[in-house]
């Protein structure tokens, strides 16, 4: 119980320290915050064109507008930017003084994502509720026990993109391009992780090929979950233990990477 | 009057693009890693068009090889924004944040010009080369050669494509003077002109009256695009030079508006 409590008032003290520092780039934020939506809307409006003639792969038009709002609310809430920072932390020295503090600066880089999707992630949802309130098409049923699992697979999907983000910072300790390969990771990210279209419109080898990797349970998987696509049991199993394992192996990466990378930077710092 | 104007412009100029030069022949390793991420841009670009063809065989009216063409102009445009804009006049955001401009403004040149002209990365400007090299495949394919007179509609309307993007640069760091805490102005570039990846004519009606009117994006790839596949006849170039012309004369005011704040807030 006291373990508890101080992890809580921990927390509270880093989620509060990284809402502030937010605050004093809210404009920035915003710009952020279109630059996330303007993605998924030109998608949709591709898509909107294209199913003009009539549904596409079982997607109408309003299924693809469901499929975009729903996307760009999870994406929100999942991405991770902390690849960017790590590699700063790592190659400015801005890791010194973290590594310094009786607290893995993990926690740090975890509290700014609570803060970070707590801000824009709310943000998208009001925007969302404005635009449905005028345009019924974006509705969705309200469904508590769905709800709840959608929630749970947008935690699990948001720990593992910070869990990604982090572990590929965390290769700045050897190279001066580890977020180049974030981007990379962002490119392929487009197509299996269904940011450009629902996995099911892609080429079924693909989609087939996909399943085995991590990107389908980051993003596609609560995505699907949140507009209803996914209604199986079998399904719903399949996408959290998907979402399960891979989460556990690139916890694994990281520690890894971590122990690895402190190790080497120990002997490079002196 | 501008006789002795004209060489001194030509002689900074010259002199910036040495030391440019100088300066990226330096660090060639930056050659390879620009090619591989601009192939890979380009890669993941025409994957998507073949995801949307996979399920059309219109995009807006545009068959794949006429969108792979604009493609190329969008390829081609971005290296220019990367080569010359960014890491030229995209910088004046923080500069103006810092107070850094002081030192720009201080120099016995036109502040917009030398902004605009003193960083060229070099390397970018293959971008420009590979995406004309796309749009020529395309067209290749297309089986639809361009008549002469096309292919001088379709330089110009890419001249004005170039000024209308170094316009809207012009006026989003401009309003970087008002709103000094928003370092990153340039995102909201990058999220108009990731608009421009599609012919204007694929989105619904009021976005595409926003992009032909209000946020000239259309101008910047459909148009030349369209000239160049024969879309658009060879008058549209006069219009296209028209827009450049005028983005060109409201970015400048913007601008010159924008400075007198600056000495106003700075003073």
């Amino acid at each position: 119980m006291t373990a508890l409590a101080l992890w809580a008032r921990r927390y509270g003290a880093l989620i509060r320290n990284a809402w502030l520092i937010d605050l004093q780039y809210r404009a920035a934020i915003v710009l952020w915050v279109l630059w996330g939506v303007v993605e998924p809307a030109i998608a949709l409006g591709i898509w909107w064109a294209i199913a003009g003639a009539g549904p596409v792969g079982g997607y109408s038009r309003a299924d693809f507008a469901r499929y975009f709002f729903a996307l760009t609310l999870v994406n929100q809430l999942t991405l991770a930017w902390d690849s960017w920072y790590l590699d700063r932390w790592i190659r400015e020295g801005e890791l010194n003084f973290r590594l310094a503090r009786p607290l893995h600066p993990m926690h740090e880089a975890i509290a700014d994502n609570l803060a970070y999707k707590g801000r824009t992630g709310g943000t998208i949802l009001v925007l969302w509720l404005l635009v449905a309130a005028l345009w019924p098409t974006v509705r969705l049923a309200f469904d508590a026990e769905r709800w709840a699992l959608v929630g749970l697979a947008v935690a699990l999907a948001a720990a593992m993109r910070f869990l990604i983000s982090f572990t590929t910072g965390l290769l700045a300790f050897w190279t001066t391009r580890a977020t180049a390969i974030m981007e990379l990771h962002a490119g392929v990210s487009l197509f299996l992780a269904g940011r450009v279209a629902p996995l099911a419109l892609l080429p079924p080898v693909v989609a087939g090929a996909a399943a085995f990797l991590w990107f389908p349970y980051m993003l596609a998987f609560p995505v699907d979950l949140l507009t209803g696509a996914v209604q199986s049991g079998g399904a719903l199993a399949r996408g959290f233990a998907g979402q399960i394992v891979w989460l556990l192996l690139w916890l694994l990466a990281c520690r890894v990477a971590w122990r690895r990378g402190i190790r080497r930077y120990g002997a490079v710092g002196g | 009057m501008s006789a002795r104007r004209a060489p001194r412009w030509l002689r900074v100029l010259g002199a910036l693009g040495r030391v440019n030069a100088a300066e990226e022949l330096q660090y060639r390793a930056n050659f390879v890693a620009s090619g591989l991420g601009t192939l890979f841009a380009l890669g993941t670009a025409l994957l998507t068009l073949l995801l949307f063809f996979r399920h059309t065989v219109r995009l807006g009216g545009w068959g794949f090889w006429e969108v792979v063409v604009l493609l190329g102009v969008f390829t081609s445009l971005s290296g220019v924004v990367e080569a010359v804009l960014r890491p030229g006049i995209g910088q004046l955001a923080e500069e103006v944040r810092s107070g850094e401009l002081d030192l720009v403004l201080a120099r016995p040149v036109d502040a917009q010009a030398f902004v605009s002209f003193r960083r060229l990365d070099l390397w970018r400007l293959t971008d420009v080369a590979l995406g004309l090299v796309v749009a020529g495949y395309a067209l290749v394919r297309l089986g639809r050669p361009p008549a002469p007179l096309a292919v001088v509609a379709f330089l110009v309307a890419l001249a004005s494509a170039g000024v209308v993007v170094y316009a809207l640069w012009v006026a989003l760091m401009s309003l970087a003077f008002w709103f000094v805490a928003v370092e990153n102005i340039s995102v909201l570039f990058d999220a108009l002109f990731e608009g421009a990846r599609y012919p204007v004519t694929a989105y619904p009606g009021a976005l595409r009256v926003v992009f032909v009117y209000l946020v000239p994006i259309a101008w910047t790839t459909t148009v030349p695009a369209a000239a160049l596949t024969g879309r658009l006849g060879p008058a549209t170039a006069l219009g296209a030079a028209g827009v450049g012309g005028l983005a060109l004369v409201l970015a400048r005011l913007l601008w010159r508006a924008a400075l007198r704040q600056y000495t106003g807030g700075g003073g």
